[in-house]
């Protein structure tokens, strides 16, 4: 009988314990897989979307956050003097409820600045003029609207008209209604109000410029924060609070399988005494029972990271396609997550193992008299 | 809600980060009337409102309005417009509500084109646009009612509340007997609202479930949930932006105003 075979069979000594174990850990991965998947879909999304409109820099006020606080679109010339600033775009971005639905991306954009460049036509025609009473709708928004070319659409107090569907290259593209600047300032009465400035810098700018152009957009309009498209989301304030709240919930639904496997295995070890106690007296040092007992706990922790990997990415993938969240969700479920989120399995698996592995190896051969 | 938690979650909370970053430390303990002043204060002002309204049914379906308010709310009295911006096929139809301070609530509804009636002062307590929000619920202003007391404090949605109890006096005209509000004191929001009937009967439940900073950096409660007496829906209010010091003169609420 090989050590590995011991393993095992300590293992399946207990099979329903085994696999209500192997449940626990899984949930948990796979609540890992979910959240951590989909969170970090979320942020690739929004980043694909500003390169997708060849953004290398974003204005915005301070107090991070997607949608920031506007403020007057006069400080855009203030920094389209900077020299290395090839073009700048004008944005007002809301989050806002449009007809049945209770949160769609409001995206206007200076009429004739670049970040209209990117769009591609689908269906039906761009709008004319930056007056004209006309949106153009990512594919997922119009799915989500339920809208085709041609149907009205309200936004705020008033009625336009969706004149085509476009493909923006990435999921916040995508999911938002477009329209013209001017036109969504004179919907909601603020004229000159932005709260975002795209900025395009000249071909060729490495990081290290990108950075001291960063520092003198802040010289220049202190009131303004500049971030590059890769630290966009990383200084947003709402999102870093997204991300702590998916890691905090999944590690506590860790938390509850490291609970599962430590429970499994003081079980067994108390279960085992006189098996392990006969091993000790046939010759197994003290050192090759710890291993035993950390090497079951390893193995629970890999098999539950693996079904938990499993679970969370067949999981997610199906709620993505529920009529709720379709178009919604685009989870970034790559290689690193998964490995790692087996990893910290089999780590889970290993920390839980610590103490009753350290228990059985207090045993004394004479208690195996005493057990048996 | 329909959207995926993410989406929300992300959403709501870059929209609502930075409130809760800066979270206000508590007021010193106030007195029932003081409170009830303070809130009486804040929600004193002329505004347009634009929420969206959804009715939900037990069974799944669901009725979902975009509406613009109106309000100018005084010492004097409230003047309020409830406007249909859509579905399209009621597009138009509005509710018009005035109470002056210490008179009944009175108002019309506005079928268009052109027609006006004049809600009875029983049809008061009926559902605002069929909704689990009355008509006197959108008009009356119980912090102002001279009743007040603190009759607890109770932790809801991990902030510690006070319960504001008011009473309608003899200048009050309302058709419940007691009014509690379970107020966040350091934002100067209610997070809860419960009416009852002059038995004690619990006859409408309003909660808020997102609190947002408006135009004029104040916390205001941006989502509401209320549950009325009908006990197969409940109503969803989820406000998308409000803008404050609105000038309006009285020929803002009357139905010439709607029908421009």
């Amino acid at each position: 009988m090989t050590f590995l075979t011991v393993v095992i069979r300590g293992l399946l000594r207990r099979p329903v314990r085994t696999c209500l174990t192997l449940a626990g850990i899984s949930i948990g991965i796979a609540a890992v897989v979910a959240l951590v998947g989909m969170s970090r879909g979320f942020e690739k999304g929004w980043q694909v979307g500003l390169k997708a409109r060849g953004t290398d820099l974003v204005v915005s006020s301070r107090g991070g956050s997607l949608t920031p606080k506007p403020f007057n679109a006069s400080i855009r010339d203030q920094i389209a003097r900077l020299p290395g600033i090839a073009a700048t775009c004008n944005l007002l971005v809301q989050v806002t409820s449009v007809e049945d639905s209770d949160l769609m991306i409001l995206s206007a954009r200076e009429w004739g600045g670049f970040s209209w460049s990117n769009l591609k036509l689908v269906t039906g025609r761009m709008p004319q003029s930056g007056e004209e009473q006309a949106v153009v709708l990512g594919q997922t928004a119009a799915d989500i609207l339920k809208k085709k070319v041609g149907d009205p659409i309200q936004i705020e107090t008033a009625e336009l008209k969706v004149v085509g569907i476009v493909k923006g290259g990435a999921l916040v593209e995508d999911g938002s209604v477009i329209m013209s600047l001017a036109l969504l300032q004179k919907i909601l009465a603020s004229p000159d109000q932005i709260n975002a400035i795209d900025v395009r810098v000249t071909p060729g700018t490495n990081e290290k410029q990108l950075q001291i152009l960063i520092q003198q957009i802040q010289r220049q309009v202190p009131e303004v924060r500049a971030v590059s498209v890769a630290d966009h989301l990383s200084n947003s304030e709402g999102f870093r609070m997204v991300r702590a709240m998916t890691w905090g919930t999944s590690l506590l639904a860790v938390l509850v399988g490291v609970l599962g496997v430590m429970n499994t295995m003081l079980m067994t070890v108390f279960e085992r005494t006189h098996e392990i106690c006969v091993l000790l007296a046939v010759g197994w040092k003290r050192s090759r029972i710890i291993q035993m007992v950390l090497y079951e706990s390893a193995l629970l922790g890999f098999f539950g990271g693996v079904i938990g990997v499993t679970i969370g990415a067949l999981g997610v993938r199906a709620l993505g396609e529920t009529p709720a969240l379709r178009g919604l969700l685009q989870p970034d479920l790559g290689f690193p997550l998964l490995a790692l989120s087996v990893l910290i399995a089999v780590a889970v698996g290993v920390f839980s193992g610590l103490y009753p592995a350290w228990r059985s190896s207090r045993l004394a051969p004479s208690q195996a008299l005493q057990a048996g | 809600m329909t959207r995926s938690f993410l989406f929300a979650a992300t959403i709501a909370g870059s929209l609502i980060g930075s409130v809760v970053a800066q979270e206000p430390s508590p007021p010193p303990a106030m007195s029932a009337e003081a409170l009830a002043a303070k809130l009486d204060a804040v929600g004193q002002g002329s505004a347009i409102v634009r929420t969206q309204m959804e009715i939900r049914t037990k069974e799944g379906g669901k009725h979902t309005f975009q509406l613009q308010i109106k309000q100018r709310r005084t010492k004097a009295g409230t003047d309020l417009v409830y406007l249909v911006l859509w579905p399209n096929d009621q597009k138009g139809k509005a509710v018009i509500l005035h109470q002056k301070a210490g008179t009944a609530p009175s108002g019309s509804v506005i079928e268009p084109p052109h027609t006006v009636r004049a809600l009875k002062e029983s049809e008061m307590s009926e559902g605002l646009f069929d909704s689990d929000l009355a008509y006197r619920d959108a008009v009356e202003n119980f912090f102002a009612w001279k009743k007040q007391a603190l009759v607890g404090s109770e932790v809801v949605d991990r902030v510690n509340c006070q319960i504001l109890e008011s009473k309608p006096d003899s200048s009050s005209e309302s058709i419940y007997g007691t009014v509690r509000s379970w107020i966040d004191p350091a934002r100067l929001v209610p997070l809860r609202i419960e009416k009852y009937s002059p038995a004690g009967e619990l006859i409408r439940r309003i909660e808020t479930d997102r609190v947002a900073r408006d135009d004029r950096q104040q916390s205001i409660p941006a989502g509401l949930v209320v549950h009325g007496p009908r006990k197969n829906t409940v109503t969803q209010f989820n406000g998308a932006s409000i803008k404050h010091d609105v000038e309006f003169s009285d020929a803002d609420f009357t139905p010439d105003s709607v029908f421009r």
